[in-house]
């Protein structure tokens, strides 16, 4: 865009590409557990399901379903990615922390560099809970104990 | 360029709304959110500060001389709106905070007293939610039912699904005037005609109506109308309830306290008239009066000019619209079946993304689901983008607003061609 080409800081290559052709949509096999997100003001939504190992520790596989915009799909793909094989208290470091960017702190380190493409989010304020949805619902999936489809939505208002 | 009939009126106006002349983002703002709120003329805003200055009191309660100034104010704003939608008296006009409150009012006034189990309500599937919860819980504390009014092909009223869903069992009809998705302006007086034929009552949200047309409630024969004065050039905080008085008359109060009693005693009280029974406590006064001074503005202008010069632009908005790539616009086609706003969407490009981009050149668009989400799910959309207009829009601001529509959809597609 030629005069839009700040958006480039916003709208990486990656994030298109992830939004267009995502690479973890679809259903963990089996389901270990299961929650939605809704974002009520802009209607977009994330369903996540998890797979777990035996001791239920660590988080073996992430698949996400879900309608919304490029940020909000292209950080669910990317944190699907991120968090395969990952062990659960590490998974919920990664929540804070991609929080804290959100809010201008500081990156992941290399081996989560690729989430770092979403920091430009943290200079448009208004869509940082685009960014956060996919965080905030994995955040619930992980502190509950159940593989049932929720009845709810977490929020994150 | 050729000289158009509608060039005039936005260049007579634009100096009348001082935040239009602003920079977004390092570019002039382009204001195309109209359908949420309007801006406000320097009148309404001189009037708020004149109020404050040199008028404020209390309205109602009291012999000094501010506040018989507020009270002829008040009073007096009342009067301009009674003329603006041509009610048959100043009693008919109740001041609210909003149509959602005017609506409200109604449902638990009127609702709550008339309806019993069985009884239906038809709305429509196009209903802002202001004027579909309000009836889920009418609905849900009386057992009145509620029926919908689908979409024809070309996405307006299905005048003959809504004669088909009317029977004696219908005690109320509640229909938006414009639809601020679709943009369609519903045939209202027909739709009163027909319920009255079963003995229903009528009540039209006129929200988005009332800004941008010559309304007139004693020809369209409704039985209420709100409308919410945020849209309509005035302040956020006051709108109104149109009904007709012996209907009002009919109707207990809603809200008890101050300013809508005639005599208290510790164990009952009796009502004060129209309209002050559905005024309880002290009102917003400077809003009011505020909103008496929007009327006004509107006025000098015209709502015949206002409506044909935003037909035009419509026009325009639409014909460059469909010159988009991907776009899918929501409604009807044609400019002259609807009010000055378009809702779309650009193919893989989701609304959020597209309202970013186009807020990074100064445009400001609405994006989501526009507080109709059982429209879009009837629709198959999930959010939509939605550009709405105002007398104070150019031709200009429209060519930037596709321009930026059309670098936004490139952009996206560019990425696997
Ligand atoms: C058609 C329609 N009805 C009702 C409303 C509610 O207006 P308010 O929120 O001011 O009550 C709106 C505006 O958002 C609207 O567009």
């Amino acid at each position: 865009m030629t005069s839009l080409g700040n958006l480039r800081d916003l709208y990486q290559q990656v994030i298109l590409e992830r939004y267009k052709k995502p690479r973890y949509r679809g259903q963990a096999e089996p389901v270990h557990r299961y929650q939605k997100g809704h974002n009520p003001s802009c209607g977009d939504t994330i369903e996540l399901t998890l797979n777990l190992n035996e001791v239920g520790d660590r988080i073996e596989e992430v698949r996400f379903e879900g309608e919304g915009c490029a940020i909000a799909m292209a950080s669910a793909d990317l944190m699907a990615e991120a968090l395969t094989g990952r062990n659960v208290n590490e998974a919920l470091e990664m929540v804070q922390r991609f929080q804290d960017m959100m809010k201008g702190g500081v990156e992941f380190p290399s081996e989560f560099r690729k989430l770092n493409v979403m920091q430009g989010v943290s200079k448009f304020p208004v869509r940082i809970k685009c960014a956060t949805l996919t965080w905030h619902t994995l955040k619930a999936a992980l502190e509950s104990s159940s593989s049932a489809p929720p009845n709810g939505f977490v929020s994150n208002e | 360029m050729t000289i158009t009939q509608e060039k005039p009126l936005a260049a007579n106006v634009r100096a009348d709304f001082p935040i239009l002349h602003q920079q977004i983002n390092g570019k002039p703002l382009v204001y195309l959110d109209n359908a949420a709120t309007s801006q406000k003329p320097i009148a309404v805003l001189d009037t708020l500060r004149h109020y404050y200055e040199f008028d404020n009191a209390n309205v109602h309660r009291g012999v000094h001389t501010l506040s018989s100034r507020a009270t002829d104010a008040y009073e007096g704003s009342r009067d301009k709106v009674a003329a603006f939608v041509n009610a048959a008296s100043r009693q008919e006009i109740i001041f609210t905070r909003n149509a959602t409150e005017a609506i409200n009012l109604v449902g638990y006034s009127w609702g709550v007293a008339n309806l019993q189990p069985g009884d239906e309500i038809i709305l429509t599937v196009m209903e802002h939610h202001s004027n579909l919860i309000p009836w889920q819980l009418i609905a849900q504390r009386t057992g009145a039912v509620l029926k919908f009014v689908e979409l024809t092909e070309s996405e307006e009223f299905d005048f003959n699904h809504f004669k088909s869903l009317l029977s004696d069992k219908t005690r109320l009809v509640a229909v938006v005037h414009v639809s601020n998705t679709l943009g369609c302006i519903n045939p209202v007086k027909e739709i009163c005609a027909e319920a009255h034929r079963d003995g229903a009552k009528v009540l039209i949200d006129a929200s988005q109506a009332v800004p941008h047309l010559q309304v007139d409630v004693q020809d369209m024969d409704c039985d209420w109308l709100v409308a919410t004065g945020h849209k309509m050039c005035g302040p956020t905080g006051i709108g109104f309830l149109y009904g007709k008085l012996e209907l009002l008359r009919s109707m207990p109060p809603f809200l008890g306290g101050g300013e809508m009693i005639a005599d208290v005693f510790l164990d009952h009280s009796t009502y004060a008239d129209l309209p002050h029974k559905f005024e309880a406590g002290t009102p917003a006064i400077s809003e009011a009066i505020a909103l008496g001074a929007a009327v006004d503005y509107l006025t000098s202008i015209g709502m015949d000019t206002i409506h044909a010069y935003e037909q035009q632009l419509t026009d325009y908005l639409l014909e460059q619209l469909e010159q988009v790539p991907t776009i899918r616009i929501y409604g009807p086609k044609n400019g002259r079946d609807r009010a000055a706003l378009a809702a779309f969407t650009a193919g893989d490009v989701h609304p959020h993304d597209l309202s970013t981009i186009l807020d990074q050149a100064g445009v400001a668009i609405r994006a989501g689901h526009h507080c109709t989400q059982p429209l879009h799910r009837y629709l198959g959309a999930q959010s939509t983008a939605r550009a709405s207009l105002y007398f104070y829009n150019t031709r200009e601001e429209i060519d930037v607003f596709i321009a930026t529509l059309k670098e936004a959809v490139e952009f996206f597609g560019s990425i696997f061609g």
